[in-house]
């Protein structure tokens, strides 16, 4: 099975870099870009913290972009959010299903591992993939601290690397579902939940009827804003993440053991 | 007597309202070179893809080397060399990287052992696989089958897209792993490789198996069994 993780990696790491150094080096530009926009940011911090829903949506409201954290929180913690869900969305929709449509499933297929274990290793790679993405990420943003000399509560700041961390796993776990269902290319499915997800979680945060709904999201319990304002865990949020996460892996294994793979 | 390395019993596998395959049992003896026709379609890949576990049949069981398909799936496979019709492998690898990858998974040094296969089928193993025509990617193929040396030869359609040279290499391989106490089931189209190689045969008609008496048919009987199917 380690041949089979090995070889995997190597398949996505490509993958893996280009998205991991393009989210990176955007945040690390918009970091660095906050110092030669601290002085307009306060004018900006009042107009956008006076927006309404659309500040409450962005954290604006509770954190001030003229400060090192909110700006963190508004603008990096949205792009490496949505780019972190849609590489995970990506390196997990078409993990299992590749090997049918490329057609390459009857060579790993036919070799004496049983299909569990190819599903595990390839389960192990998405998860692999998803922490290197993380650390290379977090480093990134930890150069920009430095650069820009200020700091960031620590603990904030692992607290919202570690929740993408799970917002990106429940991601790839039911991409990863999906995954198993047929051979087919399922690339703008993965992405399009990526971003309905996102538009999830925006709308629950500016209509007051969704609110009570929002933990329904992967989002919902990885916001910037709430992590770096101390907001109460959203335990239930991240309950079912973990419980979603569990169910499409378990799905994935229970679906491909039992059906026909195409040729 | 020989052992039977293959048992196939009261195999059906349908694909929803489609016909697959039906009520098919076989029996493949050890040293056979087992020579598998039929009209494209009548059902040859999906008895061997149920064989190797990629189809989950409907009834019947299937039995290699007195194992249970279903069961013994991974030790089967240990001791199985696939060939499909089409060789596909990862675009981005190179040959070497395939045939070393498939022998990995398998846990065995087959260093020795591929390397006289590159050599005898000529097979490039610095090439990149998007750089290779059918044909290579099916000399590829025949390697990742053939070096562990397993007891159990399945190919499907294993000749096309490979020049006549390379298909002669092809056989005379066969014959060495046979005499050396393998087994060998080979779907084909090519009513020559039957006659010339096969010692048992069956032909595969709209999901039914027949065994033929002898392999050695004239072209008329072997074209027969296909008009049929087109009437």
């Amino acid at each position: 099975m380690k041949t089979v993780i090995k070889r995997e990696i190597l398949l996505n790491i490509k993958n893996m870099l280009i998205w991991s150094l393009s989210v990176g080096i955007l945040g690390l530009i918009c970091i660095l870009m906050y110092q030669s926009m601290e002085g307009e940011m306060k004018d900006m911090a009042d107009a956008f913290s006076n927006m309404g829903a659309f500040s409450e949506a962005f954290g604006m409201s509770t954190l001030s972009i003229a400060t090192l954290k909110g700006y963190f929180a508004t603008e990096i913690g949205a792009v490496h959010g949505l780019g972190s869900c849609m590489f995970a969305a990506i390196v997990a929709i078409n993990i299992i299903s590749k090997e049918e449509e490329a057609h390459t499933g009857e060579f790993i297929f036919s070799l004496p591992l049983s299909r569990s274990k190819i599903l595990t290793a390839k389960l192990i790679c998405v998860a692999v993939m998803l922490i290197v993405f993380t650390c290379i990420c977090t480093v990134f943003y930890l150069i920009g601290f430095k650069v820009v000399g200020e700091e960031v509560s620590t603990d904030q700041f692992f607290t919202f690397m570690g929740r993408q961390l799970l917002m990106n796993a429940e991601v790839a776990g039911i991409c990863f579902g999906l995954s198993s269902i047929s051979g087919k290319n399922h690339m703008g499915l993965g992405l399009g939940m990526a971003l309905l997800f996102y538009a999830y979680d925006v709308m629950g945060r500016v209509i007051p009827d969704l609110k009570d709904y929002l933990f329904i999201g992967p989002y919902s319990y990885a916001n910037a804003a709430e992590i770096f304002t101390d907001a109460e865990t959203p335990v239930k949020a991240i309950v079912l993440a973990v419980v979603i996460l569990i169910a499409g892996v378990a799905y994935a294994f229970w679906n491909f053991e039992r059906r026909d793979l195409a040729s | 007597m020989k052992e039977n390395v293959i048992e196939i019993s009261h195999l059906t596998k349908n694909y929803g309202k489609n016909r697959g395959i039906i009520d098919v049992s076989l029996e493949v003896k050890q040293g056979d070179i087992f020579g598998f026709i039929g009209p494209n379609g009548a059902g040859k890949s999906t008895t061997i893809r149920s064989m190797l576990g990629f189809l989950k049949p409907n009834a019947g069981s299937v039995s290699i080397l007195g194992m249970d398909s279903v069961r013994d799936h991974e030790q089967i496979l240990k001791e199985v060399g696939y060939m499909p019709s089409e060789a596909w492998f990862y675009d981005s690898m190179r040959v070497g990287d395939v045939i070393k990858y498939a022998a990995d998974v398998r846990g065995i040094d087959c260093s020795s052992e591929a390397e006289m296969l590159c050599e005898r089928l000529k097979v490039d193993t610095k090439k990149k696989i998007k750089q290779l025509s059918l044909g290579n990617r099916k000399k590829v193929s025949i390697v990742c089958a053939m070096q562990h040396k397993p007891k159990l030869f399945v190919f499907d359609e294993p000749t096309g897209g490979l020049d006549p040279l390379m298909q002669k290499k092809f056989f005379e391989l066969i014959n060495e792993y046979v005499e050396q106490g393998a087994t060998c089931l080979l779907s084909t189209h090519v009513l020559s490789e039957v006659d010339k190689y096969c010692k048992t045969a069956a032909i595969m008609r709209e999901g039914r198996l027949s065994m033929l008496d002898t392999p050695h048919i004239d072209d008329e009987t072997f074209l027969s069994f296909y008009e049929d199917e087109e009437e």
